[in-house]
């Protein structure tokens, strides 16, 4: 870098202007060699001054520096922005360096001018090529040599001479080991969720006088077998999920989705390798053979929302769900936010506006849409010891209906459907009319239409017999609902009736109703069996739609007679749509085949398999979850750009899914590229963002901060890592050596030097490194608000250790339980184990949050939520100090404590253990010793007050202790 | 203790407590916030000391209004039965609405060719300004003159749970900062003994969306709206449980705090400190919540001038109650009404029936609010916000198809409503904007909600477009990325 000045150089990646600790930093950091590198110092910098307006989203004067071709073509004054390898033919120097209000860059009422050293680079990196980069995390991780650090006996972990190395460099030394009992703590909250108990520390404390190596590998192992390890880190996976027990937006109904979260646990507790924990969240359904536990992984994306208010456009809700998913997926695996795109191209990042559409098309398949029941449900064993089974039956059922259809398409394609000769409609709360099109008559109603609607179409028949009618339902613009579905209709009852001339009615049996589809998610033999609800285009229509209702016999036509075919639409939906036919014809057949293939053999086989399975399935105990169901072939959506993100407003059409082009490309297993190869995309080793990301998330949960300490956006954006080397180191071991293992790279972290330090804040570092990213001393975080609930119930001995389940309810405190649509919060009394079940199993609503949840930043779960902001408010203190939860908790610590053998001082001793894992010191002994006994003395004044809580005011007294002893600083903290 | 000496030391209580409700900021507790790396980074910057989150700060210039009283009807309150008089609607009453107003609309119940429905209710001119009200608000129409009547508001969103959160949010989704925790990120708060952001709740049922419209989105929780409910718990687990009095529950504290104090002495972790303030700042709001939350102690006239009734929740109760928080340096104060979702789909819901209950319900309430701040001079810095997420239709609704509801009501209508503003810098004694013949659409003068969020945001100092927080990847303002502007005719 001849004679250029470069004061200061960034460490080793992009450095966000944001942060004030890295700027600190980056004044000691040492200077780097060679080349300009434009992802660390020259795409900051683009990003800092020029992108706001020459970006993805706006591109002032047809200006862009998000993609080279863009920033070294020409503006609309005609000149080259940049040209490589001469800065002063560049009219973005010009612009830059000038000296005229109207000229210069960036504009004055749009920010300050460059620094000097900033105009430098930006010279020099021209100077040198104006070498484009990718931004550091949508490149490959890179091996690096492990660091040789001085003080070489510290380490314990290849990770440490990370830590160290950078230590070193800043002259700082990091802490000595944490005691034994405290790294115990900090990794039995972190593994499993839990203090450890008074024996469990007894043990380590023991073995870790003998090899406090051999112990914590020991202790480590045991707490990542224990079953409670899944329901801890099923609470981290379900805010990224957004999982809740609930449909979210006004109504917020109830919705079975607790199979889910038991997959969850089942798979943390597995370790269910990371790549496959993503390919069946994804797209486990689509997995060949897919186990019943694949199938309900994907109910990942099933957890968006669903609007069921009166008057909401089902249509405009399942966009805005296939929307949540992409983003909770770009977010959750990639920590990418990609939901700007859905307007414009990304304001920073290389992802273009229509690259967004055509990863749309990977979800915009699937059959759910925004249906107030949820459909369609994949059923599922309460007893996971049949799930197999299950299985089975299931697979049979989808195998007898595929057959059944494919039979009865083929019949179909033999079919020579004929219109009636004449169509005559009359209606009742409806005006329906006749039209011909292409000759054939059709029906159409009126766009007040009422939902109770009945129709009458009289038919001339064109022909002596009738064997089997066909009702085909048409949209009414079909050109606009083959993008924008209309509302469709349901048939509640089909009536057929033959009518002599002098007008008298003879009904018509009709044996069975075929659906053009073959899982219709309605049976469509409700049409004539008197079900509430039958076969129809539900809730929308974008195509035609037929069904075939099948003649019980032949029917021979006298000449002279007609046909009355009478309909009963079917209601009213979101308590606003008719379910109404709008529009739709009539075809006759006299073709014997439709009655006839009732007896093939392998028909008849294929309805008694389903019949049988049905039948097995139901004396199976089950409940559901919402299912990801791909759409058959022949009703797949065509998927289009948006024009500006408005969902009504369709551009050009998306021929096939596909992934950024940013990125390594997509390998299609089949002819059409599928979610499920998008899941084997994001879990392979080559996306440079998925191990990264992942790791990423483990070692914030263990130290409070990720090496990248923005996890929500790794783009170029967000904060760069604080030990970039590391992170690789982490990301490529995770999805090498460790084969995805997140237990392995759990192992790795707590067995870490850098974790079994002590976390007292020395005066340097309080000033030094406030927020510690560099990890001079050890973590200490303030539990989550799982566990602060599940501590008090360990402590108290009340907890009960049931896996798995249906959500449960804690007490309340008053007045909280308002929901807006009927739901149920019925605590179990006291002593009922269903009462003392950890946070994880909390029936979570979106829009009522348990209040204990919400006072300690657990987010509301409306969508992915990438780290939880970590709040100290008096709240907290209100919760701990009066929630009755607590209450009753603290009453059974008190109990405990009076249980423990010996004098009070022994009790405290044995409480003060409990809570904090720690032995207490004498000033905290006698503090409490001397509480006891100012407030015994009050107790024994109000005999009433002291009943509450315990039988004699020494016991009310201790319950009092107790109470403190939940709310020390230490309780809170790991 | 004699009786005298008793009155003396209640009467010190009371005083004391007053005292301590109107204390302002300082040194009473901090909040630390991990929230640090998130502050903005634009030429505005909000900067939070992470250890005082809510102290007030200064706006970034001179502000009209100190803080808000915002009542919002749920369900949208009809425009046509109120503020928006049509005389011409009424001629062409029963008439099929013509089909120009049809083409191309998206309805949430109306089916296919409605007919047209004239106000139910007479209007007269009011005041010296001769604004238009109808005859179901006779007390609110004598402050006629200090009203700034908007009949041009326009939203994008016709369903109520979407639409509401565009009112106190700018998005149609959920996820982001209601203008509540907005302003009380971006100004603090006045009391520290109360939360700066209060929600209150009558009508029988939440709005759609609940807690989500007073919702602190990305903004830092502490930032969130406080709803608090009527009897002895107004803020959720602010009683002590059962045996434990305060005076015993102060000398555990003051256990708890030396404890605490002794684990800062070892570990040093600032948090510790920010802990123990907390714990003090709790056990005042355990007194200063309840204390400002009965109205109990309210004279009878007062009571009486604002139809409130101790001991029940009401929408007068929550009138008075917000004045009082008012007094007391709350800096927004929300109010929602349930109820006024008139569609006619059943008597409750119709405009002859339900309706003319809650007109009744809350006309002497707000009349009274308006008189009451007036009188102790805070009006002029308290803006006072009144409306609804939509208006309604000309249109009678037809809901599953048909002419004609059985009841008499109208459909949600996005392209016009009425919100009307007091106090707070905004001109008095005003209508602006107007609405077509019919009233559906607007004609003059339009106000998106985008635009009154930015004109609100400037009534409080503060520049819409430079009051932003990154969050993904973006500078995240209330008023979105689409265009929003100050409506200068509606400042005094």
């Amino acid at each position: 870098m001849k004679g250029v000045e470069k004061t200061t150089t960034q460490p080793q990646y992009a450095v966000n202007p944001v942060s004030k600790f890295l700027l600190h930093f980056l004044l000691i950091a040492t200077p780097a060699l060679g080349e300009v590198d434009f992802s660390r110092e020259i795409r900051p910098l683009l990003n800092k001054h020029c992108t706001a307006c020459h970006g993805g989203v706006k591109e002032a004067g047809e200006v862009s520096f998000i993609y080279r071709d863009r920033a070294l073509g020409k503006g609309e004054s005609g000149k080259p922005v940049i040209v490589p390898g001469d800065p002063e033919a560049s009219e973005m120097m010009a612009r830059i360096l000038s000296t005229d209000p109207d000229e210069i860059m960036p504009k004055p009422e749009h920010g300050p001018p460059l620094a000097k050293e900033e105009v430098e680079l930006l010279r020099q990196w021209i100077k040198e090529g104006a070498k484009w980069g990718e931004h550091w995390s949508f490149v490959a991780p890179q091996n690096h040599p492990l660091p040789v650090v001085k003080q070489a006996d510290w380490p314990k972990r290849d990770l440490d001479r990370f830590i160290l190395a950078r230590l070193e460099k800043e002259k700082l030394r990091p802490s000595k080991p944490a005691a034994p009992e405290a790294w115990l703590r900090r990794a039995s909250l972190d593994l499993i969720g839990l203090p450890p108990t008074v024996d469990e520390l007894d043990a380590f404390q023991k073995a870790a006088a003998i090899n406090i190596d051999a112990a914590i590998d020991a202790e480590t192992d045991r707490l990542l077998a224990s079953p409670r390890f899944g329901e801890r880190w099923t609470s981290v996976w379900q805010d990224l999920a957004r999982y809740a027990d609930t449909n979210g937006y006004a109504d917020d109904a109830r919705r079975q989705v607790w199979k889910y979260r038991d997959w969850l646990i089942d798979a943390f507790n597995r370790d269910l390798p990371f790549d496959q924990f993503t390919i069946e969240q994804v797209a486990g359904d689509l997995i060949p053979d897919a186990t019943l536990e694949q199938r309900i992984a994907p109910t990942f994306h099933r957890l968006s929302q669903i609007n069921s208010e009166g008057g909401t456009d089902d249509e405009e809700f399942r966009v805005v769900a296939v929307m949540d998913r992409m983003n909770t997926t770009w977010e959750t695996w990639m920590g990418v936010s990609f939901g700007c795109v859905q307007c414009h191209s990304h304001p920073y990042d290389p992802i273009r506006h229509e690259e967004y559409f055509t990863f749309m098309e990977f979800f915009n398949q699937t059959v759910d849409a925004d249906l107030q029941e949820d459909l369609p449900k994949l059923s599922v064993p309460q007893d996971k010891g049949r799930y197999a089974e299950a299985n089975a039956l299931q697979k049979e059922i989808v195998a007898s209906e595929n057959s059944l259809h494919v039979i009865r398409k083929s019949i179909d394609s033999q079919t020579t459907w004929t219109p009636p000769a004449e169509m005559h409609a009359a209606a009742k709360r409806a005006k329906l009319t006749v039209h011909r099109e292409a000759g054939i008559p059709e029906f159409r109603a009126d766009a007040n239409a009422a939902a109770s609607a009945e129709y009458t179409l009289t038919l001339t028949p064109s022909g002596p017999n009738l064997t089997a009618l066909r009702l085909e339902l048409l949209p009414r613009d079909p050109k606009v609902a083959a993008h924008t579905p209309e509302w469709g209709s349901i048939i509640n009852k089909l009536r057929l009736d033959l009518i002599d001339p002098s007008g008298k009615a003879e009904n018509v049996a009709i044996h069975e109703v075929i659906a053009d589809e073959p899982h219709p998610l309605i049976d469509p033999n409700g049409s004539i069996n008197g079900k509430s609800q039958g076969w129809g285009a539900y809730t929308k229509i974008s195509a035609a739609r037929h069904a075939t209702f099948v003649l019980n016999d032949s029917l021979s036509i006298p000449a002279g007679f007609k046909l009355r075919v009478t309909i009963q639409n079917g209601g009213m939906y979101l308590a606003s749509f008719p379910m109404v036919a709008k529009r739709g014809r009539v075809f006759l057949t006299d073709q014997p085949d439709w009655i006839n293939h009732r007896n093939q053999p392998g028909v008849i086989a294929d309805k008694m398999r389903i019949a049988e399975a049905k039948n097995k399935l139901r004396a199976i105990p089950s409940t559901t979850v919402p299912q990801m169901a791909e759409l058959d072939a022949g009703h797949r959506r065509a998927t289009h750009v948006f024009v500006r993100g408005n969902w009504l407003d369709k551009g050009q059409a998306i021929p096939e899914a596909n992934t950024p082009g940013l990125f390594p490309p997509l390998e299609k297993s089949g002819v059409r590229a599928t979610r499920l190869d998008l899941a084997r995309w994001i879990a392979s080793p080559r996306n440079p963002l998925t191990s990264r990301v992942a790791v990423n998330r483990l070692w914030l949960e263990l130290f409070g901060t990720g090496i990248v300490p923005t996890p929500e956006d790794f783009g170029s954006a967000g904060e760069s890592p604080t030990h970039p080397e590391l992170l690789d180191h982490l990301a490529l071991r995770f999805s090498g050596e460790m084969k995805w293992s997140v237990k392995s790279m759990l192992r790795e972290l707590v067995s870490s030097a850098a974790y079994r330090q002590d976390s007292a804040v020395s005066a340097e570092l309080a000033e030094r490194d406030a927020d510690n990213r560099l990890l001079a001393r050890g973590p200490r975080q303030r539990l989550t608000a799982e566990m602060m609930r599940d501590q008090a119930l360990t402590a108290s001995g009340l907890i009960s250790h049931r896996i798995g389940g249906e959500p449960i309810h804690p007490p309340l405190p008053p007045g909280v339980w308002q929901p807006f649509v009927k739901d149920t919060w019925n605590t179990p009394p006291p002593g009922d184990p269903q009462r003392y079940r950890r946070a994880v199993y909390v029936y979570f609503k979106r829009g009522l949050q348990y209040p204990l949840f919400g006072s300690f930043d657990a987010p509301p779960r409306d969508m992915c939520s990438k780290r939880r902001l970590v709040s100290n408010t008096p709240l907290h203190a209100l919760t701990i100090l009066n929630d009755e939860a607590f209450h009753e908790a603290a009453i059974a610590l008190s109990k405990r404590m009076n249980a423990a053998a010996g004098s009070l001082d022994q009790r405290i001793a044995f409480g003060y253990r409990i809570i904090t894992s720690r032995a207490i010191t004498p000033d905290r002994a006698k503090e409490l010793r001397e509480l006891h006994q100012r407030l015994v003395p009050q107790y024994t004044a109000a005999p009433d007050e002291m009943k509450k809580l315990g039988a004699t005011p020494e016991d009310a007294a201790l319950a009092v202790l107790a109470s403190v002893l939940l709310n020390l600083d230490e309780s809170f903290t790991r | 203790m004699n009786a005298l000496q008793h009155l003396a030391q209640e009467e010190l209580r009371h005083v004391t407590r007053r005292h301590f409700l109107r204390e302002s900021a300082f040194g009473l507790g901090s909040l630390w916030l991990g929230a640090n790396s998130l502050s903005a980074a634009t030429n505005e910057t909000i900067t939070r000391d992470a250890a005082n989150p809510l102290e007030p700060l200064s706006p970034k210039f001179a502000p009209k209004a100190k803080r808000i009283i915002f009542l919002h009807m749920a369900g949208a309150p009809s425009q046509v039965e109120l503020f928006d008089y049509k005389p011409v609607l009424q001629k062409y009453n029963g008439k099929d609405c013509p089909a120009e107003y049809l083409a191309g609309q998206r309805f949430a119940f109306i089916q296919g060719v409605p007919q047209l429905l004239g106000p139910q209710y007479p209007f007269k001119q009011h005041g010296q300004s001769g604004a238009w009200i109808s005859d179901r608000l006779p007390s609110l129409y004598k402050h006629a003159d200090k009203l700034c009547i908007i009949n041009s508001m326009v939203t994008d969103q016709f369903n109520h749970a979407p639409a509401k959160l565009m009112m106190h949010t700018g998005h149609a989704n959920l996820g982001y900062p209601s203008m509540g925790a907005w302003l009380t990120w971006g100004l603090g708060t006045e009391n520290q003994n109360l939360p700066g952001y209060m929600v209150l709740l009558s009508g029988g049922r939440p709005p759609r969306a609940g807690a989500a419209l007073w919702s602190t989105g990305f903004l830092p929780t502490v930032y969130q709206g406080v709803q608090c409910r009527s009897g002895p718990d107004p803020i959720l687990n602010a009683a002590n449980p059962p045996g434990l009095t305060r005076d015993i529950r102060r000398a555990a504290l003051d256990s708890l705090q030396r404890l605490n104090h002794r684990t800062h002495e070892e570990i040093g972790d600032p948090e510790t400190v920010t802990r123990i303030s907390q714990y003090e700042m709790a056990y005042r709001m355990q007194v200063s919540v309840p204390e400002i939350m009965t109205i109990k102690d309210e004279p009878a006239p007062v009571l009486e001038m604002y139809g409130a009734n101790p001991g029940q929740t009401s929408f007068a109760n929550n009138c008075l109650l917000a004045r009082k928080l008012a007094e007391n340096g709350v800096r927004y104060i929300q109010l929602f009404d349930w109820g006024w979702d008139t569609h006619g789909s059943n008597a409750q819901e119709s405009l002859t029936t339900g309706f003319v209950k809650k007109c009744n319900d809350i006309d002497k309430a707000i009349g009274a609010l308006l008189s009451d701040l007036e009188m102790r001079g805070m009006l002029e810095d308290t803006l006072v916000v009144w409306g609804g997420e939509f208006g309604r239709t000309p249109m009678q609704e037809n809901r599953g198809g048909g002419t004609a509801n059985k009841f008499v009501g109208r459909d949600h209508n996005p392209n016009a409503f009425t919100v009307w503003m007091a106090g707070g810098g905004v001109k008095p004694g005003i209508t602006y904007g107007e609405t077509d013949e019919l009233g559906y659409r607007v004609a003059k003068d339009p106000v998106h909600v985008r635009d009154f969020h930015a004109t609100v945001l400037n009534l409080f100092g503060f520049d819409h477009q430079k009051l932003t927080f990154p969050f993904q990847g973006l500078n995240q303002k209330l008023t979105g990325v689409k265009p929003a502007k100050v409506i200068k005719g509606l400042l005094a």
